[in-house]
């Protein structure tokens, strides 16, 4: 048996993608216009070809790679830095709508700056000067230059202070 | 002219001149710096493009696009690390002519070679582009379907890698340009009731999550390297003589038209042009031994035909509505978002804005050739740059342009949902282009099939019986078919060689 590696999961992947396509796309209403494809049409199309493709990909590409043997993509490390940097966007997005994003983009800059510096060393002068700097430029340049809101934060709104 | 003098105008307005500048040197830097590039560049100008006017928002992302791709070769020259794909070919000769105490020459050749590449191929581009739009205007939604399908598995045939994982992402991002309302009967699909999906899935959002925060995500995962150090001593003075242009103004000439005619073909952009170039300038040269010891040749050829690239690729984008490569399929989306409608009108309806980008690509490609003659010697001090600052800026960045791209929370958690979507492929070793590809050009190809079919009154095979549509099919076809029969047949020798 060929030992099992990460293009059979993605072969499986496609495959599953395609039949919920299938499905899904089943249930978009159809409006009868006359010698027309219809609205499902391209999404059925999507889904063969995802289908098709997924299952060349699990014929050909699979053992190949298992033969070759492939290195893993990440290790056990580089999967924690990935969860980290990943939850700390998904923290950015929540602060964003709760403190709003002058306050986020300062903090949010800086600890990215700690988590993306490693071990090497940081002018932690700088690294503020910047976060503040930035942050506030890129603020106020949207809001206020280019007139395009941002989020004040849910918080300032509930305690009736009025950000800038 | 007419059309020229006014764009020449519009661009000498003291605002845009300056912007362009600007974001043509920041360009330049995000091309030098391994990892980052010119295109990442355009993906974090974006937003800022909804509330500027469109002659501003074109003279910032041009600017940066001519930028990214003139900078790229200084890592490659300088430590021997491409700064893009398209500067591979510069590491053969542009790293051992360092090494060999010539930096300066490297440079300059570097320097004056992307000049020559962009300079000519945007004139070039300014006389084709007209010509071919208006054969473009003769043809039906047949052949524009035809059209869009080639270049998206041209696209594909050519990406790195299975050529079955290519087609794959394609499939995907076709999928993902039918969420949201469709076009002809306003049928709402895949919206799950969700109000933010009734236009579709945002674009920015889209660009964002896929091509800056996965950027930052993986390599910082991956764990980012520094630059190794850089010799200084040796990057005084031009190094050039008129003797090195007449020596080699046969692989500049040869390289010039390799990079124009494969910057024009939808997908093949000058991560190969410039490999291929110079592949040809050392079989064309008396001493091919010479090659990859720091031969001046072959920075040339490398340098001229990547950036000649540039305006290869402007044509099918400004007359056909076709990006040649993945960073004309950003302005193709900044073209959209600012409601424009990319293809054979283009010209047509909007002259002034037609020659303002051939316009900014001119003087932004003159203003970075005489920027880094001057600046060559502090070259190094941008391969210092920290990428913890620059990720850390690109990442609020990606946060504050993904929000306004809709004003809604949404987009975000679509942005970071795209993002981890670009991870996962990267995972799978699925290329990036197809999908962009597909999904910008998805409603297109929806349009124009749905179209052709309901104007020949539900017979399909008109797309088969039209001539150029056919043509089109067969070389969408072959594009896919082409390599598989090519690799099966080596197979097959090495196999019998084996045997």
């Amino acid at each position: 048996m060929k030992k099992f590696n990460r293009t059979y999961l993605l072969g499986g992947l496609g495959l599953a993608i395609s039949a919920w396509i299938v499905w899904q796309a089943g249930q978009i209403p159809t409006r009868l216009v006359a010698n027309e494809p219809g609205p499902r049409f391209i999404p059925y199309v999507s889904a063969a070809g995802l289908a098709l493709f997924s299952l060349l990909t699990i014929i050909f590409d699979a053992p190949k790679e298992a033969a070759k043997g492939v290195k893993p993509y990440l290790d056990k490390a580089g999967w924690i830095r990935l969860a980290i940097i990943m939850a700390e966007a998904v923290l950015f997005a929540l602060a964003m709508t709760f403190i709003g994003f002058w306050f986020t983009a300062m903090l949010g800059m800086f600890l990215f700056i700690v988590t993306l510096k490693g071990k090497k060393k940081v002018n932690w002068l700088f690294a503020i000067l910047l976060c503040v700097g930035l942050g506030s430029l890129c603020y106020f340049g949207f809001t206020r230059g280019f007139h395009i809101p941002l989020p004040t934060g849910t918080l300032w709104e509930s305690l009736g202070i009025t950000m800038p | 002219m007419q059309a020229y003098l006014q764009a020449l105008g519009i661009l000498l307005q003291p605002a845009n001149f300056l912007v362009m500048y600007v974001c043509a040197l920041v360009g330049c830097v995000l091309g030098a710096i391994p990892g980052l590039s010119g295109g990442l560049g355009i993906t974090l100008l974006l937003p800022m493009t909804f509330a500027l006017n469109t002659e501003i928002s074109f003279a910032m992302l041009v600017g940066m696009y001519v930028g990214g791709v003139s900078g790229s070769f200084i890592a490659a020259v300088l430590v021997g690390i491409p700064g893009s794909a398209s500067s591979i070919g510069t590491c053969y000769d542009g790293y051992p002519m360092t090494k060999n105490g010539k930096a300066a020459k490297a440079l300059s050749i570097g320097i004056t070679g992307s000049f020559i590449g962009t300079f000519v191929s945007v004139v070039v581009a300014m006389l084709c582009s007209s010509a071919i739009a208006d054969i473009a205007l003769k043809l039906g939604p047949w052949e524009y379907f035809s059209l869009c399908l080639m270049a998206i598995t041209m696209v594909v045939g050519l990406s790195n890698g299975s050529i079955y994982k290519g087609l794959m992402a394609a499939f995907l991002g076709l999928f993902l340009s039918t969420v949201g309302a469709d076009k002809v009967t306003n049928t709402l699909r895949f919206t799950f009731g969700n109000t933010n999906l009734y236009g579709g899935i945002n674009m920015v959002c889209m660009l964002m999550g896929t091509f800056a925060l996965q950027q930052v995500a993986t390599a910082y995962a991956k764990g980012q390297q520094d630059m190794p150090p850089v010799d200084t001593s040796s990057l005084k003075g031009f190094g050039l003589t008129i003797a090195d242009f007449v020596n080699n103004a046969k692989t500049i000439i040869v390289s010039l038209l390799i990079g124009l005619f494969i910057g024009f073909l939808p997908g093949m952009g000058s991560g190969i042009s410039n490999l291929i170039a110079y592949g040809q300038a050392k079989k064309m040269d008396k001493h091919p031994e010479k090659f990859g010891t720091g031969y001046d040749p072959g920075i040339w050829a490398t340098e001229v035909a990547n950036n000649a690239g540039v305006g290869g690729a402007l044509i099918p984008m400004i007359s056909l509505g076709i990006p040649g490569d993945g960073t004309t399929v950003l302005l193709l989306s900044a073209m959209t978002i600012k409601g424009l409608q990319a293809g054979p009108m283009f010209i047509r309806t909007n002259p002034v804005l037609a020659a303002l980008i051939f316009l900014i690509v001119l003087v932004s490609a003159i203003l970075i050739f005489f920027t880094e003659l001057g600046t060559k010697r502090w070259f190094p001090y941008l391969l210092k740059a920290p990428y913890h600052y620059l990720f850390s800026a690109i990442m609020m960045i990606c946060f504050m342009g993904s929000f306004s791209a809709t004003t809604s929370i949404f987009s975000v958690y679509m942005m970071i949902g795209f993002g981890l979507l670009g991870v996962v492929m990267d995972m799978f070793g699925m290329p990036m282009t197809p999908l962009m590809l597909s999904f910008i050009l998805g409603p297109k190809i929806e349009e124009y099939f749905r179209t052709g079919v309901s104007y020949a009154r539900g017979d399909y095979s008109r797309f088969l019986t039209r001539p150029i549509s056919l043509i089109f099919i067969l070389i969408a076809v072959y594009s896919v078919v082409g390599p598989m029969i090519t690799k099966a047949i080596k197979n097959r020798r090495a196999a019998q060689k084996a045997q």
